[in-house]
């Protein structure tokens, strides 16, 4: 999706607080895939984790740290995982539901198609809707 | 009392069958646990709705060592947010 639209549309990912830290709800998942880590206590901490994930996968998307406050967290509510769509005016467009059941990049590609028809087009012939490598898509 | 009794062992195969589903579907009676510790708080959390208007927070960058605003971000083209972690 990113590759599809990164012309029409900008990208954010905001990294937050950790959903399946070590010290609180760690899931077999995160053991079998070696995704370990405690819930930072410092902003070192956070920014060293969100660097980890970046490079472990290559993510190509402009990222931004949350505080340790949790202020971008909070005001979105954007733990463990959401999206949204801002238009160009400020307005929220869309609001993704809460991650991981509700969490739909194909929503979000949905009215990225409705607004960029011509880049549907060509992204439906150039490619498949979702890749599984794709970061936007990832839970 | 033979009613009674006969709700009580339907009740207690209502809640096993419901443990048993819970833990089927997170994976493991940890993650029930967990789930309904730390997730199901969150279930309804945020009030934004479409059309509101973008929150504002400040952001860091990825090497540490500077700050951005979300709405910094909002201007020319649609703004595609995705929030997300790690783990």
């Amino acid at each position: 999706m990113y590759n599809d639209y990164k012309d029409r549309a900008d990208f954010l990912a905001v990294y937050i607080r950790e959903a399946h830290p070590t010290d609180e709800w760690e899931m077999k998942k995160n053991l079998d895939e070696n995704v370990c880590y405690a819930q930072p206590k410092t902003l070192a901490q956070r920014v060293a984790i969100a660097n980890d994930f970046t490079q472990r996968f290559h993510f190509p998307l402009p990222l931004g740290i949350d505080a340790m406050s949790d202020l971008a967290d909070h005001l979105y509510a954007g733990w463990p995982e959401r999206l949204y769509v801002i238009d160009e005016t400020g307005k929220i467009v869309y609001r993704g539901g809460l991650g991981p059941f509700n969490y739909h990049p194909n929503e979000v590609r949905a009215w990225l198609a409705h607004r960029f028809p011509a880049a549907q087009a060509k992204a439906s012939a150039s490619a498949p809707p979702l890749l599984a490598s794709d970061p936007t898509t990832r839970h | 009392m033979r009613v009674l009794k006969w709700s009580l062992i339907v009740l207690v195969a209502i809640l096993a069958i419901a443990l048993a589903a819970g833990c089927y579907f997170m994976g493991s009676p940890r993650d029930l646990c967990g789930f309904l510790r730390f997730a199901l708080p969150q279930w309804h959390r945020g009030d934004l709705h479409v059309g509101d208007s973008a929150p504002d927070a400040p952001l860091l960058t990825l090497d540490g060592q500077s700050t951005f605003r979300i709405r910094d971000r909002i201007g020319a083209r649609p703004l595609v947010l995705i929030f997300g972690s790690y783990t």
